[in-house]
């Protein structure tokens, strides 16, 4: 046979295999078979010495024609292949993508957090410092400075925890606004946050130890004007943009005049509902103007220095926010109850 | 404070609705509860007369009577009372009357006969003894008195009226009455308040000085002490107007003499004493201080044993009353009391206060007097009780006063700058406006300038500077002319540095799957025992409150164990099968004590987690998580703790210092604490953890030169702790040993008895340059030359 019939009954063969072959090993097989140094189409490079010197270069041609259209058939079979094969793992992979599994469980800080994280965040942002104190604490502090003597009813062992006669379990957090105007001097504009105690049987709405954030302006000129601005701003900033404060006229010690800081009711937003009593307004804080007595006592000037002070209860707050009817659930640490927390990230 | 409207709208007019007056009231600071409508229990029952009685055809006990009720149409009605009888005036309740407890009469037959309405009882109506005396259990009501028919009831039992329940500020204890809230309610009704003008009857024949004497011993406890005296006393029943007014305010109607005394206390806000004066020994009374041991019977029949210091009013004979708490049973008035000594008086509030705690009670009086009664305004008290005394013609008032007041107070004017008024609330008022409200106010006030002057009136007891004349004319200018005006001037808010590294730890916390739990810082002793503590552990040695709410919270935590495995086992009990949870919270030291010589105070963090996949080494690693994100350097130790499991508890140290403790919780403390279940528990000494806290400083630039890794098997007995093995393979391996970790601990017969195969992945790199072969071989046989030396490792064949 010519080298000629030997190349053209490769091509039969190389075009009837590429045709039957269905695997990527078969393909491998054939180029070896086909292109290797012990292949065909190497075989017939071999037989070249045979052949004229005018043949060679025209049967050489043919065979390199060979091998380029061969190498390049291969080439695209095998990436025919490559792909079949790529759509036959993937269709083998296949899952059931709404198969149920347990969800990596992320914790969530206490609803008093949340709350308080969202407070101390408004406070900030108006220029106040977080300052801390002891809970465990001197009269001197937690009553004395703040115009509440000895013998005041306020101090009635009913009211307030004692370890003995001049050491209680703070009442509130106004010690640590003591402690700071005494070691400061004005401008002074902080919020103190923390855990309180008070003589109160545990129920749905009391209990002997609960959570305060209590705040405190002093420099020239302060009014009560800038109290009112300072606690919109935090009513709007926790409760949304159609919450109003009102002030209502009231006693603390520590304050005159004093106000009760009533909020738009945020469970009905002002029309009246149960938890409002109808009034549309809802009791959140007290607060007013240092009493002058105090800040003498602090030994700060209350000719030249005038400030406000404020108490939010932080339980109080943070079951109006998430509609907690019963206080006990806060303490008790069901993660029934703890898992529905979670941060919010809407704005108001 | 319960007060009718009907008594207040005497002495001052409310021309709104109480839903208005209620919210004025409020709204310049005097608190309003709540107003009840008497008038709405009780509709459509009026007086009518029994015309005829005669008994019912089907029945043994039923009358049918036919009664009129002013119309000129009398009614039929069937009537089952045993007393019903013709000429009766009677209480009729129409078809469709409402009665208290929601019931509604309608038209009907009883036994065949119709009957158009119902004679009432006093129960019925719901209408007490006390206030309409004539109403009797038995039968219907009959009526002693003449009414024309048809009249309301209501009218006569006084229901036509409302009970405002008035929320009394602590600074304002003039308001604990009538007249006082008399007189905010026409300022803030701007209607004209007219108080009765107080003026007594005397008898000229009678002086009180031939009658009684009065000595007070101890006048810082008794500031002033008034008496009058009424002769020839016609003790008997209040009239209708005085029992109503009683019954209004919650009291009880006992005769003409003592409803006098509360129905003053009630008005002036003066609580008045009445003495039968035939059973005060000598007629002297004494006020002093008791003395240790003393006894004496109160009114309620009660003998107290007094501790000494209390104040008492006493006769020739010794005690016969608690000064300003109760009076005595000796001196009590009764149907044949002839004379009267009627007290007032001002008592230091503390005294009082003291008296009635230590006592165990609290009566009206003492209520009062804690509060603070104005010794200025005691005559008005007892001159109005002596007034009314006339009025009633309950008895001759004797002329004259004893009136003992050594220091008498009087109200020096408060001067006050209308521009710093205005700066302090916000509010520009102008002085003569200010002037107007204070003057309102029963103040004494006048303005020159920028300067306001104001005197107080002698009843209110809380004016002492500007501050208060501001609030004063802030509240009746209105609390709502307040502006919104936001603070000026820059200042750096931040929180603290505690909240800042609480806030880190509780973001990690929760990532790990970890909920946050608040408990109260209380401890029980109980509790603390059964962590099984020594006796001389600080933690043992808690903080006592002096006055705790009960044993199970008489002391402050040493530590947040207990708090948070209450906690689990609540969660467990409730079906929780898995939990995370922590605590971050202070600690109370009791035995480190601060300069201020108070305990201790530390921030702990206590975490806890069982069920699901769960066990020592995840919640271990869970501990570690919180170090290593801090930058803290740690090891980890075997540790003893009595509540831990003794061969699965660890700390976590640095240097000398252990900061956390962690493990399983001992199967004896789990049971004492109802745990069950593996459930692991890690307490962390946070100011610790912080201290060694390492700043992150700058990132180092990434690699550029090849790792290495080498796997090595080292086989070590059984007893060998790996953790300490791989830091002295990390301390050998030194700059060059990039990382190490363990990957498999293989035990079997491979590896013989009582020992184990652990397999190690090191990984090297120099930071400049490629490692050479050399460089490697050393490293690796630095490591396992160490470990054979300290540990007996080999490799693993």
């Amino acid at each position: 046979m010519s080298i000629r019939d030997e190349l053209n009954r490769l091509d039969e063969e190389m075009a009837d295999e590429l045709k039957s072959l269905d695997t990527l090993n078969a393909l491998e097989t054939l180029r070896v078979h086909m292109l290797g140094k012990k292949g065909q189409l190497t075989s017939l490079l071999r037989m070249m010495g045979q052949l004229s010197a005018e043949e060679r270069p025209q049967i050489g041609q043919l065979i390199n024609e060979r091998r380029e259209r061969f190498m390049k058939m291969l080439d695209e079979r095998q990436a025919a292949l490559q792909a079949k094969e790529r759509e036959f793992r993937l269709q083998r992979e296949r899952l059931d993508v709404t198969e149920p599994r347990r969800l990596p469980e992320v914790g969530c800080v206490h609803p008093n957090t949340l709350v308080l994280n969202e407070v101390v965040d408004c406070f900030t942002g108006l220029g106040f410092e977080v300052v801390e104190g002891p809970e465990v604490e001197l009269d001197h502090f937690n009553f004395e400075l703040l115009n509440i003597p000895k013998n005041h009813p306020a101090r009635d062992a009913q009211d307030t925890f004692y370890i003995d006669d001049n050491v209680v379990l703070r009442t509130h957090t106004s010690p640590v606004q003591a402690r700071t105007m005494t070691t400061r001097k004005p401008p002074i504009r902080i919020i103190c946050p923390g855990r309180v105690y008070r003589a109160d049987e545990v129920d749905a709405t009391h209990s002997p130890v609960f959570h305060q954030i209590e705040g405190l302006v002093i420099d020239e000129g302060v009014s009560m004007g800038d109290l009112k601005a300072t606690l919109d701003a935090f009513a709007r900033r926790l409760y949304g943009a159609d919450i109003h404060v009102r002030f209502r006229p009231s006693f603390f010690p520590f304050t005159e005049p004093s106000a009760e800081a009533d909020l738009t009711c945020v469970s009905c937003r002002g029309q009246g509902c149960r938890i409002c009593k109808n009034t549309g307004w809802i009791e959140v804080l007290g607060c007013g103007m240092v009493n002058p007595k105090v800040l003498e006592m602090c030994g700060i000037d209350p000719q030249r220095y005038s400030g406000f002070a404020f108490g939010i209860g932080l339980e109080r707050i943070t079951m109006l926010r998430y509609g907690i009817k019963d206080m006990r659930l806060m303490y008790e640490g069901d993660l029934r109850f703890l898992r529905q927390f979670r941060q919010d990230v809407k704005e108001g | 404070m319960k007060v009718s409207m009907n008594l207040l709208k005497r002495y001052a007019p409310i021309p709104v609705s109480p839903a208005e007056y209620q919210s004025r009231m409020i709204m310049t600071g005097t608190g309003v509860e709540g107003i009840e409508d008497l008038s709405e229990q009780l509709q459509h029952v009026v007086v009518g007369r029994v015309l005829t009685c005669e008994p019912h055809q089907n029945s043994d006990h039923l009358h049918v009577c036919t009664v009129d009720v002013g119309n000129g149409d009398p009614l039929q009605i069937v009537c089952g009372a045993p007393n019903v009888a013709a000429g009766q005036l009677v209480a009729v309740a129409l078809t469709g009357a409402k009665l208290p407890g929601g019931v509604t009469i309608k038209k009907g037959k009883m036994r065949g006969v119709e009957s158009c309405g119902m004679l009432c009882s006093g129960p019925e109506m719901g209408v007490p003894t006390e206030l309409y005396p004539s109403v009797g259990d038995a039968g219907i009501l009959v009526f002693r008195e003449d009414y024309p028919l048809g009249t309301d009831v209501r009218e006569i039992f006084g229901l036509n009226d409302h009970v405002i329940d008035f929320e009394i500020l602590a600074n304002r204890p003039d308001t604990l009455c009538v007249w006082g809230v008399a007189r905010e309610t026409a300022a803030a009704m701007g209607t004209q308040l007219s108080l009765p003008a107080i003026s007594v009857r005397e008898d000229p024949d009678a002086d009180i000085h031939d009658f009684a004497k009065v000595e007070v011993l101890d006048a810082d406890l008794c500031p002033r002490y008034a008496a009058r005296v009424i002769r020839n006393v016609r003790i008997g029943e209040s009239p209708a107007w005085l029992r109503q007014a009683l019954y209004a305010a919650g009291m009880r109607s006992i005769n003409n003499i003592v409803d006098i005394t509360n129905f003053v206390m009630l008005e002036t806000g003066h609580p008045m004493h009445a003495f039968d004066l035939d059973k005060v020994a000598g007629a002297h009374i004494i006020v002093r201080r008791a003395r240790e041991g003393e006894i004496l019977t109160t009114l309620d029949g009660k003998q107290h044993t007094l501790k000494g210091g209390e104040l008492l009013i006493c006769d020739e004979h010794g005690p016969t009353g608690l000064a300003g708490v109760m009076g005595g049973e000796e001196s009590e008035i009764t149907e044949g009391t002839h004379t009267v000594l009627f007290e007032a008086a001002s008592f230091d509030r503390t005294s009082i206060r003291l008296t009635a705690r230590s006592l165990g009670f609290r009566t009206e009086a003492s209520g009062h007097f804690e509060r603070g009664v104005s010794p200025q305004t005691v005559l008005d008290g007892l001159n109005r009780a002596c007034q009314l005394v006339n009025e009633l013609d309950a008895g001759d008032v004797a002329s004259g006063l004893i009136d003992i007041y050594p220091s008498p107070v009087v109200h020096q004017p408060v001067t006050a700058s209308v521009s710093r008024i205005n700066r302090l609330s916000g509010v520009e008022l102008s002085g003569e406006r200010m002037v107007e409200i204070l003057r309102k106010l029963c103040f004494q006030a006048d303005v020159n300038g920028d300067t306001l002057t104001a005197t107080a009136p002698d009843f209110r007891q809380d004016v002492e500077g500007e501050a208060d004349l501001c609030e004063e004319v802030l509240r009746y200018a209105g609390y709502e002319l307040i502006p919104s005006t936001p603070l000026r001037g820059v200042a750096d808010g931040k929180r603290s540095a505690s909240m800042h590294q609480n806030d880190y730890l509780r973001t990690m916390l929760s990532g790990m799957g970890y909920y946050e739990t608040i408990t109260f810082s209380f401890l029980a002793h109980k509790k603390l025992e059964m962590l099984g503590l020594p006796a001389d552990d600080d933690r043992m040695n808690a903080l006592a409150i002096r006055n705790p709410l009960g044993e199970d919270s008489a002391y402050m935590r040493t530590t947040l164990l207990c708090g948070v495995m209450t906690t689990a086992q609540i969660n467990q009990a409730h079906g929780n099968e898995q939990a995370r949870i922590y605590e971050l919270g202070k600690v109370f030291d009791n035995v480190h004590r601060t300069a201020e010589n108070l305990p201790g105070e530390y921030q702990h963090l206590c975490m806890c987690a069982y069920g699901g996949e769960e066990d020592f080494y995840s919640f271990r690693a869970s501990v570690e998580t919180l170090f290593s994100r801090l930058g803290v350097e740690y090891v980890i130790v075997p540790e003893a703790q009595p509540w831990l499991h003794p061969g699965r508890a660890a700390a976590l140290c640095a240097g000398d210092k252990t900061i956390a403790v962690l493990g399983e919780i001992h199967p004896d403390v789990a049971e004492a604490y109802e745990l069950s279940g593996r459930v692991y528990i890690a307490e962390i000494h946070l100011p610790d953890l912080f201290a060694l806290s390492q700043p992150m400083g700058y990132v180092k630039g990434l690699a550029r030169f090849p790792a290495v890794s080498r796997d090595l098997a080292l086989v070590v007995a059984e007893t060998q702790p790996v953790g300490p093995m791989m830091s002295a393979m990390r301390e050998a391996g030194g700059k060059l040993l990039e990382d190490i970790s363990m990957f498999d601990i293989f035990r079997g017969p491979q590896v013989g008895l009582g020992r184990k195969s652990v397999a190690f992945s090191l990984r090297l790199r120099a930071e400049d340059h490629t490692l050479t072969d050399d460089e490697i071989v050393r490293v690796m046989n630095k490591v396992l030359r160490t470990v054979s030396e300290k540990f007996g490792a080999e490799i693993r064949a």
